[in-house]
């Protein structure tokens, strides 16, 4: 266990330096002058040149990745240039929403797809099954801006059942969740394609091995084959499904977000780019990447627990 | 709940001989649909500047008229005008044009490199760990974050997007084709060809490299429907291909501001992407059935 944990700690130092070169580029490759920015068009050269000197401008590139990186360490990523707050504060504020949009849609998309992914399995070659499959093929092909504004269409805007900017309030109000919901039923429609896919696969796979048919030929009742046996076994690929396409519902989140005008990261870093504010820019990056590689280590831990042959190897 | 799975199961893996992978493609009605479906998308986008009836740029006074099937819909324009009175049949053709081209040398480009490293490591195995970690490190940045990096980094356009979507295709191809290569490295003739002597170059070029690409180049293009869609979704946030060029998520993006009045606007090229995607997704999955039934999904 400790094995797992610390081999995979070691394994995202270099990705972790890689997102630190990239969060350093984006303030050093970036055109234009950072000290000219700040100052603003209209200051004289003085007020840019102290500027220049007070943010440490005018060092050597090697000095100034070093005081970078003990900045990120410290968690100063510096100020925004729109709002001129923090870009932490601006970073922290984001997080919470983000969090909430992803389990609001997880926490619907992942059963269901299981679900479906499941009863296509065992109804293999049926209408069932093929139903399932041609919903994932077309979950996985439409592009989420599409469903965002057909949702909106219908339920925001001919139905008026939902409201589509902005985000009520924490997930457990009832305006919160009233917010959440069109924005977490798009980004959870294109992840339910995938989960039911690998269900399918995963538990096919399973249903032919030998202890499936010792629980058969013990007498079991099916829906206790498949459940007890076939299912339980059969989860554990989907569980490194979500780490391998937590960079999917990363992208679906960044338009979701955009679309519905979510307070999240995701617009916060389109926002960021669009308007060339680079600090903040960079802050979002290193957020989304440090999720990234958290998540990925989270479903590496998790996966070797629940299947032990994992450890051995 | 009825059960019949497993017997039947291994009955299914017969795979029909490889010469004819492709009638067994076009015996697959959805499949031979979506090929079909694709090979004219692209014909029509290569066509564009010959088949556009109007000019994909230029605005006219006639703004937002509806598609001719709805009421007050009009011959001249098709598909309707968008906000700036443009010839939405006209800028879809173009449009269809660039979110391919961007596709299409995205995963070119991004393959293209990936399979050299990964017949590279499968040819040399001394370097084979250090090209699989690598590997390793690039997966770990998802193709979004690459293109919302570089697009930071070098501002908005379809080049930094082309390269983000590369590099986010490397990683994956050269798994691929590390895979397709270690199995062409155990034949037979690879063993002959170094037992008459054989320059490494030639038994690289000559024998590694013919025998595995077309196998690489069918995996690898299981892709591009995923790359069209990350592009499309990083053109559509404004942060790929720039006004006054045409592309599909662009003008999709475009359109959110008349949702009200005249949701054609968005929904045409919306419906342009899905069908692409759609197509792409299920010729390569029929082809990767034929080739491959183990991976049958």
């Amino acid at each position: 266990m400790l094995d797992t944990l610390a081999k995979r700690l070691l394994q995202s130092i270099p990705v972790l330096i890689g997102v630190l070169v990239l969060g350093f580029l984006l303030v050093q490759l970036s055109p234009g002058d950072p000290a000219r920015v700040f100052a603003g068009a209209m200051a004289p050269p003085e007020v840019v040149e102290q500027i220049r000197e007070k943010m440490g401008l005018d060092r050597s590139l090697w000095t100034q990745f070093w005081g970078y990186v003990e900045r990120v360490m410290h968690g100063d990523l510096g100020r925004s240039f729109i709002s001129n707050k923090t870009v932490t504060s601006e970073l922290l504020a984001a997080i919470v929403p983000t969090m909430e949009l992803m389990i609001a849609c997880l926490i619907w998309s992942i059963p269901l797809g299981i679900g479906m992914g499941t009863l296509a399995a065992v109804w293999r070659g049926s209408l069932v099954d093929r139903a399932v499959m041609a919903f994932s093929v077309a979950g996985v092909s439409l592009p989420i801006f599409f469903i965002c504004l057909l949702l909106i269409q219908w339920f925001g805007v001919k139905w008026q059942l939902f409201p589509f900017i902005g985000r009520g309030g924490p997930l457990w109000t009832v305006e919160g969740l009233r917010h959440i919901a069109l924005p977490a039923l798009s980004l959870g429609l294109i992840f339910i394609g995938p989960v039911a896919r690998m269900t399918r696969s995963s538990v096919l796979e399973v249903l032919r091995l030998d202890h499936v048919r010792t629980a058969r030929s013990k007498g079991l009742n099916e829906s206790q084959v498949i459940l007890r046996h076939g299912l339980r076994n059969a989860l554990i690929p989907v569980v490194t499904l979500v780490g391998l396409q937590a960079g999917y519902l990363l992208g679906g989140a960044v338009v979701t977000e955009t679309v519905f005008s979510y307070p999240g990261i995701g617009r916060l870093s389109v926002g960021a780019i669009l308007s060339a504010d680079y600090p903040l820019a960079q802050g979002c990056i290193l957020v989304l990447a440090l999720a990234f590689i958290i998540i990925n280590m989270i479903v590496d831990i998790l996966y070797a627990i629940l299947d032990p042959r994992v450890q051995k190897r | 709940m009825t059960a019949s799975v497993p017997l039947t199961e291994a009955l299914d893996d017969t795979a029909p001989p490889r010469q004819a992978w492709w009638k067994a493609l076009l015996r697959d009605r959805a499949a031979a649909l979506a090929l079909i479906t694709l090979l004219s998308i692209a014909l029509a986008a290569l066509l564009a500047p010959l088949i556009a009836p109007h000019d994909p740029y230029e605005g006219t006074r006639s703004v937002m008229q509806p598609p001719v099937w709805a009421e007050r819909g009009d011959w001249t324009y098709l598909l309707g005008t968008d906000g700036q009175g443009r010839d939405i049949l006209s800028r879809l053709l173009y449009g269809t044009r660039l979110t391919l081209l961007i596709g299409i040398l995205s995963v070119g480009l991004g393959a293209t490199v990936g399979s050299l490293l990964g017949l590279l490591s499968a040819f040399y195995k001394r370097i084979d760990p250090y090209v699989m970690r690598f590997a390793d490190v690039m997966l770990s940045f998802p193709a979004i974050l690459l293109g919302l990096a570089l697009v930071a980094i070098f501002g908005p356009g379809a080049l930094p997007v082309i390269i983000a979507l590369s590099i986010a295709t490397v990683p994956d191809s050269a798994r691929i084709a590390r895979s397709i290569a270690i199995g062409v490295m155990e034949q037979e003739y690879i063993e002959a060809g170094r037992a008459i002597g054989l320059s490494d170059r030639t038994l690289f070029s000559r024998y590694l490299l013919r025998n595995s690409i077309s196998a690489i180049m069918i995996f690898v293009s299981l892709r591009f429907g995923q790359i069209i869609l990350i592009g499309a979704a990083l053109s559509f946030l404004g942060l790929g291909a720039r006004p006054p060029a045409a592309e599909l998520g662009m003008m999709a993006s475009q359109g959110r501001d008349f949702m009200l009045f005249a949701p054609h606007i968005a929904f045409i090229p919306s419906i342009a992407i899905f069908v692409i995607v759609l197509a792409a997704n299920i010729t390569g999955d029929a082809i990767r059935d034929v080739l491959d039934p183990r991976l049958r999904s």
